[in-house]
């Protein structure tokens, strides 16, 4: 039965129009704009556009997702004083969550700095890796986006099986290029690509794993007997 | 524990809880009734007299003041008020500083908030700001206002004008909703009298303390189940009010207080948004401002109930007048609004620096100097 028009401003008719949805919407703008960043530090420092070109959208893209964390921290204050403790949990894993997608953020404007001195050649030896990676990388924060959105559990675990896998290829790489005399130009910084990369991972897996553990275990994966276990 | 009744009023469908604040509303107009006959019950003469001794405007005030620090709500305070004044044994020139007197008392609440920030300096010392600059307003308000009203009883007089205003409207009729409220009111008091067979003073007192407990379990539960009916109002709201005008934020301030019937409530919530910096003192003020403007509904709500709707009136409009000057005087010029923020900043500033300052301030302003005026001016 369609509610009366005039009782409708008395409750939770739509829950798209709630405290914690409006936080939620909000989040998947900084996620948005966290693939968005992520893309253009990653073409900058790949060779597929001019550093100076993104330069501008990359800082604003940054700053944008800043000041979103800044708007969630702001709803979850308000949202804690309406609601008091009803849905303190949820409150706190939107809290580590919006700094995990801020992180995002700062490790592009990291790999930023890095194309802006690199000298790139598509000969380099990790260079497919590394573009390969990307797309991966790529297309799992938009994954992140869908997951986040629709919770759905299975779906979350298989990704962060994906994801750990993605990690673990990176760290590889990394002790590859420190053990193993030089195959590529400039290895620093290809070390630090690699590095980079895991952490935005590391970081979109945090997010993930927040629908499927509590509050006290995010941020330590690797901690957990269960969340190991699916990894391998 | 209120997040246990928060989170399991949220569990009832809506359409019924509408339905327990409507049969909560009709439970505040039979207090509200039955505190009037309590009154009746004991002669008009022997009621006189027990009001002599608030005749005077400080006495009264002091009344004010304290009754509601102890109630913890002017609504409560407010709605005996215009029950009393209702029964027309509590004159409206006399119930004007007592009305003035729950409004400075109401602002204990947030006050007290306020303290649970205390372990964090820079904290605290925003949230005891956010909530004294309430206490200033008003305490700006009153010292401004009642001696006008003492002179020139501008207050009630125009109070009267507007409520004979209203009168051509037809306010002064026996409603269904007062026939209803009356016959619910007369068959408490004929148990009271009836089967437990008191007479007169102790059929007086029971329904008096009959009534306070109904308007108190009323209001509150009122409050609860409409805090958890438009909480995400509540919310949406003051995250839109952050950083816009502050004739909005009023608005708002209103809206809500209207809605809970609380300014408690309102002023409550604002506490730990200025303590932890989401809100300044400037956009707080107009709300602050708003939830004393929108608190006056629950006294003008408890006319509905009154045989003298006339004076009744008069003195739940003297309520929402006197809040509407005090903006009025206060809030347009940027000089003067600034005043209660600045005092209710230093007072901040030295409560953090010495705790002590917390307990002299409330100490003195809601205990001390109103048992002192109850006993220099009764």
């Amino acid at each position: 039965m369609e509610t009366p028009r005039m009782f409708r401003w008395l409750r939770r008719l739509d829950p798209e129009h709630s405290g914690l949805a409006r936080m939620k919407r909000h989040f998947g703008e900084m996620l948005e704009e966290g693939r968005h960043i992520f893309d253009a530090a990653s073409n900058a420092f790949l060779g597929g556009v001019d550093p100076s070109v993104v330069e501008e959208d990359l800082f604003a893209t940054d700053k944008n997702i800043n000041r979103l964390e800044r708007q969630i921290r702001r709803e979850i204050v308000i949202h804690g004083s309406v609601h008091g403790s009803t849905e303190l949990p949820q409150c706190l894993v939107m809290m580590s969550i919006a700094k995990d997608a801020e992180r995002i953020g700062d490790y592009c404007k990291n790999l930023y700095d890095l194309a802006a001195i690199r000298t790139k050649s598509k000969d380099d030896a990790y260079f497919k890796d590394l573009v390969d990676l990307k797309n991966q990388i790529s297309h799992l924060m938009a994954e992140a986006r869908g997951l986040y959105m629709s919770q759905d559990e299975p779906q979350a675990r298989d990704f962060m099986r994906r994801a750990g896998a993605l990690q673990r290829h990176c760290d590889a790489k990394v002790d590859e290029l420190l053990a193993a005399e030089p195959a590529t130009k400039q290895p620093a910084a290809t070390v630090l690509c690699y590095r980079y990369f895991k952490r935005v991972v590391a970081h979109t897996l945090n997010i993930v794993t927040s629908i499927v553990m509590p509050v006290d275990k995010l941020d330590f994966l690797d901690e957990d007997p269960e969340t190991r276990d699916s990894e391998e | 524990m209120a997040e246990g009744w928060s989170a399991r009023l949220q569990r009832i469908p809506w359409p019924v809880r509408l339905l327990l604040v409507l049969a909560l509303l009709a439970g505040f107009l039979v207090a509200v009734k039955l505190m009037e006959s309590s009154v009746k019950l004991v002669g008009a003469d022997t009621a006189k007299k027990l009001f002599e001794g608030v005749a005077s405007p400080f006495a009264g005030l002091a009344v004010g003041i304290l009754a509601t620090v102890l109630v913890q709500s002017s609504s409560v305070t407010t709605a005996i008020i215009v029950g009393l004044v209702g029964s027309g044994q509590l004159s409206v020139e006399s119930a004007v500083p007592m009305v003035m007197g729950a409004n400075i008392g109401t602002s204990i609440t947030n006050t007290l908030v306020s303290i649970g920030h205390i372990t964090r300096s820079a904290e605290f010392r925003r949230a005891f700001a956010g909530a004294t600059m309430h206490d200033f307003f008003n305490l700006l308000t009153v010292i401004v206002l009642l001696p006008v009203e003492i002179f020139t009883g501008a207050l009630h007089h125009a109070a009267a004008a507007l409520a004979g205003m209203l009168d051509i409207g037809g306010v002064d009729y026996d409603s269904p909703v007062k026939a209803f409220i009356g016959t619910l009111a007369k068959g408490i008091q004929d148990v009271i009298t009836g089967p437990f067979g008191l007479e007169r003073w102790g059929a007086a007192i029971a329904m008096i303390v009959a009534a306070l407990i109904l308007i108190m379990i009323s209001l509150t539960w009122i409050t609860r189940i409409m805090r958890s009916l438009v909480a995400d109002r509540m919310e949406n709201a003051l995250n839109d009010v952050l950083g816009k005008s502050g004739l909005l934020g009023m608005l708002v301030g209103i809206l809500i207080t209207v809605s809970v019937q609380s300014s408690s409530i309102t002023t409550s919530l604002l506490v730990p948004l200025i303590g932890a910096g989401i809100i300044t003192l400037e956009v707080a003020f107009p709300i602050t401002l708003g939830a004393n403007i929108g608190t006056t509904i629950t006294a003008l709500l408890a006319v509905l109930a009154t045989d003298k709707t006339g004076p009744a009136l008069t003195i739940a409009l003297v309520h929402l007048l006197f809040n509407v000057t005090g903006i009025a005087i206060f809030y347009p010029v940027p000089a003067l609004r600034k005043i209660p923020l600045d005092m209710a900043r230093r007072l901040a500033a030295l409560a953090t620096r010495n705790r002590m300052w917390i307990v002299i301030y409330l100490f003195t302003f809601f205990i001390a100097l109103p048992l002192l005026g109850i006993l220099l001016f009764k």
